[in-house]
């Protein structure tokens, strides 16, 4: 009976916090509905621009022309390897195939032939989809010759091997920051608040803005910090490669991505009397996050509705930038707008954060 | 200044939904004042205090601390106060002069004053050799004094200690009632509140106000309290006999052999019964009313002008 009475009494306080009850009933219908939708029921359907940069002359005269483009897949061809990786980065492409020197010299003797194909980080599984297709639509003339000979190799741009972690790790890193941050938030302010702490800083003549700063400040640097070690961590685990220019950018987008979002979680954390409640909505707010940003399932591949409801979430954008800086290598000219939504953010959360702060925080 | 209002409160009302956690409550503290607000769990105490403190705003009413409104300029209002909560405001992970350090540069303290205040604080409270301790480490007496010096180092001409002694054993309360006795002498504005009304009567208060039900029943200094709410002569005697119930008008309170404390509606009445009775008088003496009668009268709500109205026992 015991047993029983402290079950009861569990059950009891948790029916008693409205607000805990409400998005502990939302959490599962939001998870259930998202996962549900998320995924094309079909497949998905793979069409998009289809990338060329050839290193073969028989195959530049010849071949070029004689390729075929479908209604849904168009060739473009390009004159240099930078100009297709640049390609990619923008999004004009959907995959990129790299032909080389001797591709039609091997196709004519018969001789197997590596053709290299590098998957638009964005949604690779179009990408490696479509490169199946492709080795058809490059050999429609002696297609079962080609299908015989030619391989392809999905790569990186920097011709590094190309696997699915590389396609995730861009938006883990910036998941698991803003995670971090957030499950800090919740910590930082509401258990402050149930400690009375908050009460000893709200009472000093200390401004209601660098409040909020600070915490933003502090929670952005844990989550920075998190993120820095999942990068050593992909780095040394998985070969993830870095560049200098893109380490940097990487170190950027990390702390612009979890400062984003943080004002957000001001707003959210302050509001909650009990860090319990306060970690439940951070919860329902953060994992659907997940799955609508982008960082395990291509936002392309979503039902469009979805696609426009990922364009909501400052994770969509942090984790398309750094997928284009760590996978592409490429800088600011391909991630300009990812940069300038996610700086649009952390001002505009913070700033309410700062306004609402006193508010939210009063009895 | 010794004439200035330090804190100003007209018809202050908070509610909660449905709920008068403080229904026009009105009163004024003078600086240098120590002011008591006493009152039972739930009378409204602390709701008024996080409002002074503004910690929490009034659903109306006007609320004047240091000379500044507390709803228009509630910087400057921060800047001249210092609380003591009911819930010890340091962070566990800390160390004591950590703590100190960490609030007292939210007043924008350099860290050589801090410093020095902070030494200077913790040795008159007997804890400087625990400076380097965490918080977490701490006995609840050691937390609360690190709790009083975190709220006094920014040097706050008002403070306000609500419930400073809850929780603690009687050594360390009187270590923080002397503290408080001390802090008046130096000629703080003090808000107190408690529910210990012996520290009340011990630290001589310059004005005492009892809570129930959100509003104030009673306001005035110790002496005007208890004689305002006395309703009956509390007479000690001691007499070479026991004297019969019969013989004497009144409610007897305690008896034993010749000694009998006994409440009596009308004094000369009694004296003059007691003179006609052959008795020998071996001592004789009236009673004023403890605080805890007068606290206890209106918290049960017994008290004769308990019909929802406040009493100014100055009147």
């Amino acid at each position: 009976m015991r047993t029983l009475d402290i079950a009861w009494k569990d059950l009891k306080t948790f029916l008693r916090g409205k607000t805990r009850v409400i998005f502990s009933v939302l959490m599962p219908i939001i998870m259930m509905i998202m996962l549900g939708f998320i995924f094309p029921k079909t497949g998905g359907s793979y069409s998009g621009n289809i990338g060329i940069y050839s290193q073969d002359l028989i195959f530049n005269a010849k071949v070029e022309k004689s390729v075929s483009s479908t209604s849904e897949n168009k060739m473009i061809f390009y004159d240099s390897r930078q100009d297709l990786i640049n390609a990619l980065a923008s999004g004009k492409l959907i995959v990129g195939a790299i032909i080389p020197k001797d591709f039609s010299l091997a196709v004519a003797l018969k001789r197997p032939v590596t053709m290299d194909i590098i998957p638009n980080p964005a949604n690779p599984q179009a990408g490696i989809m479509m490169s199946q297709e492709l080795v058809s639509m490059l050999g429609q003339q002696d297609a079962k010759n080609v299908k015989r000979n030619v391989q392809s190799k999905l790569i990186n741009a920097d011709g590094t091997h190309f696997n699915y972690y590389d396609f995730t790790v861009p938006g883990l890193m910036a998941m698991i920051a803003i995670m971090s941050a957030m499950t800090g938030l919740a910590s930082a302010i509401t258990r402050e608040r149930e400690l009375g702490t908050l009460d000893g800083i709200m009472v000093t003549p200390v401004r209601r803005g660098s409040v909020v700063v600070g915490k933003v400040l502090a929670q952005s640097i844990r989550g920075f910090v998190t993120a820095m070690i999942i990068l050593v961590v992909s780095w040394l685990f998985f070969g993830v490669h870095f560049s200098g220019t893109s380490l940097l950018w990487t170190i950027f987008l990390l702390l612009l991505g979890t400062s984003s979002f943080i004002g957000i979680g001001v707003m959210i954390t302050s509001a909650m009397k009990e860090q319990e409640t306060a970690m439940i909505s951070m919860t329902t707010l953060t994992f659907p996050m997940m799955f609508f940003s982008g960082v395990f399932f291509p936002v392309q591949q979503m039902p469009k509705i979805l696609q426009y409801i990922s364009y909501i979430f400052p994770l969509t954008y942090a984790a398309d930038a750094l997928r284009n800086v760590i996978t592409l290598n490429v800088g600011w000219s391909f991630i300009w707008v990812d940069v300038v939504v996610l700086v649009g953010y952390a001002i505009v959360s913070s700033a309410a954060a700062a306004l609402t702060f006193q508010r939210l925080t009063y009895d | 200044m010794e004439n200035k209002k330090a804190i100003l409160v007209r018809n202050l009302k908070k509610y909660f939904k449905k709920v008068k956690a403080v229904d026009d409550v009105s009163f004024e503290v003078k600086y240098g004042e120590l002011f008591a607000l006493l009152g039972q769990n739930g009378a409204g105490k602390s709701t008024t205090i996080r409002i002074l403190t503004n910690l929490a705003v009034p659903t109306s009413g006007y609320v004047e601390v240091a000379g500044y409104n507390v709803l228009k300029d509630p910087a400057n209002v921060r800047r001249n106060i210092g609380l003591v909560a009911e819930k010890i405001i340091l962070y566990d992970n800390l160390t004591a002069v950590e703590n100190i350090k960490f609030f007292s540069r939210l007043y924008g303290m350099k860290d050589s004053l801090i410093k020095d205040r902070t030494e200077k604080l913790l040795k008159l409270l007997d804890i400087w050799n625990f400076k380097d301790m965490l918080v977490s480490k701490m006995s609840t007496g050691m937390k609360q004094k690190i709790n009083l010096a975190r709220a006094l180092v920014p040097d706050p001409p008002i403070i306000f200690l609500d419930e400073p002694t809850l929780g603690l054993d009687p050594v360390s309360t009187k270590h923080i009632r002397d503290f408080i006795i001390g802090l008046r002498k130096e000629g703080r504005t003090i808000v107190y509140t408690t529910h210990v009304l012996h520290d009340v009567e011990l630290m001589n208060v310059d004005e005492v106000a009892i809570m129930r039900k959100g509003k104030i029943m009673a306001i005035g200094t110790l002496n005007e309290i208890k004689k305002h709410f006395k309703k009956a002569e509390i007479v000690e005697i001691e007499t070479d006999r026991r004297l019969l119930a019969n013989e004497v008008k009144g409610k007897i309170v305690e008896q034993e052999d010749g000694y009998m404390k006994i409440e009596v509606e009308d004094l000369d009445q009694f004296m003059k019964d007691i003179t006609k009775l052959n008795v020998r008088i071996r001592s004789f003496k009236t009673l004023e009313p403890s605080l805890e009668d007068v606290y206890i009268e209106i918290s049960e709500g017994n008290s004769p002008e308990e019909q929802s109205k406040t009493v100014s026992a100055k009147e």
